[in-house]
């Protein structure tokens, strides 16, 4: 008799222990799906420092770099971004323009390439060396032929 | 003013060399034919570091910004030094600081360096009828300033509009041309001011820096 309702109480207790878990994580499986938006923002400025307002973008795939994949235009920060189609990898081309200034812009996409900014400007320093070696140079060259005049 | 890489078609950026290259090869025949070729050689040197400089003097226009130019004052004060001179500049101008481009450089040194030799010429006018004179000098002077930078900009606005790509939205790039050119006003008769007292200047201290132009 003892044995009988032990049995049934270690029953009672398994059930009521089995109805306190979240049934959820035993009853259902899960499907989690995502999708994977790389945005690429460009910022367009003039070498003055200056946002490129209103300038015209277009952005060109790899597999066709003649007809523009998107056009757009940059906001008053020179700013413009744009969610590239990662099905096409490779380098795609984005290019600026405003009243017949502008640029190039190459950006890997996809596989493993890494995406990449478009600096590798100089800084006021190395631009300043440059300068003054461009104008050493020719001041040399005036005191060179200066000097051969004269002797 | 500078027409950077990637905005024009191959066959106009090819047409601006070969014109380049055959005013290049008319610049320095004319400068052979001079007695002494080398004389003006140190002056053109100099020049040509003026006009690289130059185009880093900004000028705040709002919406945007200008540069001197200074191909006016070359051609009066060099004469047909002043292209290859203008060349070189540009030259430099485009690997050093990415102002303008290397397939677009024929382009750009006929836009500035065609200019400066029509200044030469209209500077050359001071000349005419009774002699030289002070007066004389400051006024053709201006005129060969103002009429550089304005041919300048006038090529410059030409050559974009006809050839603007049909994915541009072209109603808002000629707005953005046109406010570029009237950007420009101010410079062409700060260039001529520029290029009046130079000249008069020079005339006053080294009138013979001016006898060869």
């Amino acid at each position: 008799m003892c044995g009988k309702w032990r049995s049934i109480i270690a029953i009672i207790g398994i059930l009521m222990l089995g109805s306190a878990l979240p049934t959820e994580a035993y009853a259902h499986g899960v499907n989690i799906e995502y999708t994977s938006n790389v945005e690429i923002e460009i910022i367009a400025r003039y070498d003055t420092g200056t946002p490129m307002a209103g300038a015209q973008v277009a952005v060109y795939t790899p597999s066709d770099p003649s007809t523009p994949w998107l056009t757009g235009v940059c906001d008053e920060e020179g700013r413009f971004s744009f969610v590239p189609d990662t099905s096409q990898p490779g380098i795609w081309d984005v290019q600026v323009r405003l009243a017949g200034h502008g640029g190039i812009i190459h950006i890997p996409i996809g596989g493993d390439a890494a995406v990449t900014d478009g600096g590798g400007g100089f800084s006021h320093l190395q631009i300043g060396l440059m300068a003054a070696c461009v104008v050493w140079g020719t001041v040399g060259t005036a005191l060179y032929f200066s000097r051969r005049r004269r002797t | 003013m500078h027409i950077p890489d990637g905005i024009l078609p191959l066959p106009v950026t090819g047409a601006g060399y070969a014109a380049t290259a055959a005013t290049t090869w008319y610049s320095i025949r004319k400068i052979k034919q001079k007695e002494d070729p080398r004389q003006d050689i140190p002056k053109a040197s100099l020049l040509t570091a003026a006009f690289f400089v130059a185009s880093w003097i900004h000028i705040p226009m709002p919406p945007t910004s200008v540069h001197m130019v200074l191909n006016g004052l070359l051609g009066t004060l060099l004469g047909y030094y002043a292209f290859p001179a203008i060349l070189i500049g540009l030259f430099f101008q485009a690997v050093m600081f990415g102002h303008g481009g290397l397939t677009t450089l024929g382009l750009n040194a006929m836009i500035m360096g065609l200019p400066a030799i029509i200044a030469h010429h209209i500077f050359r006018m001071r000349k005419w009828g009774s002699g030289e004179s002070r007066r004389k000098t400051s006024v053709f002077g201006f005129l060969a300033g103002v009429v550089a930078v304005g041919i300048s900009v006038a090529m410059f606005v030409v050559i974009l509009l006809t050839n603007l790509p049909a994915e541009l939205n072209v109603v808002s790039e000629k707005a953005a041309i046109f406010t570029l050119a009237i950007a420009h006003i101010p410079v062409i008769f700060i260039e001529g001011t520029i290029t009046a007292l130079v000249t008069t200047f020079l005339r006053r201290v080294r009138p013979g820096i001016l006898d060869g132009v």
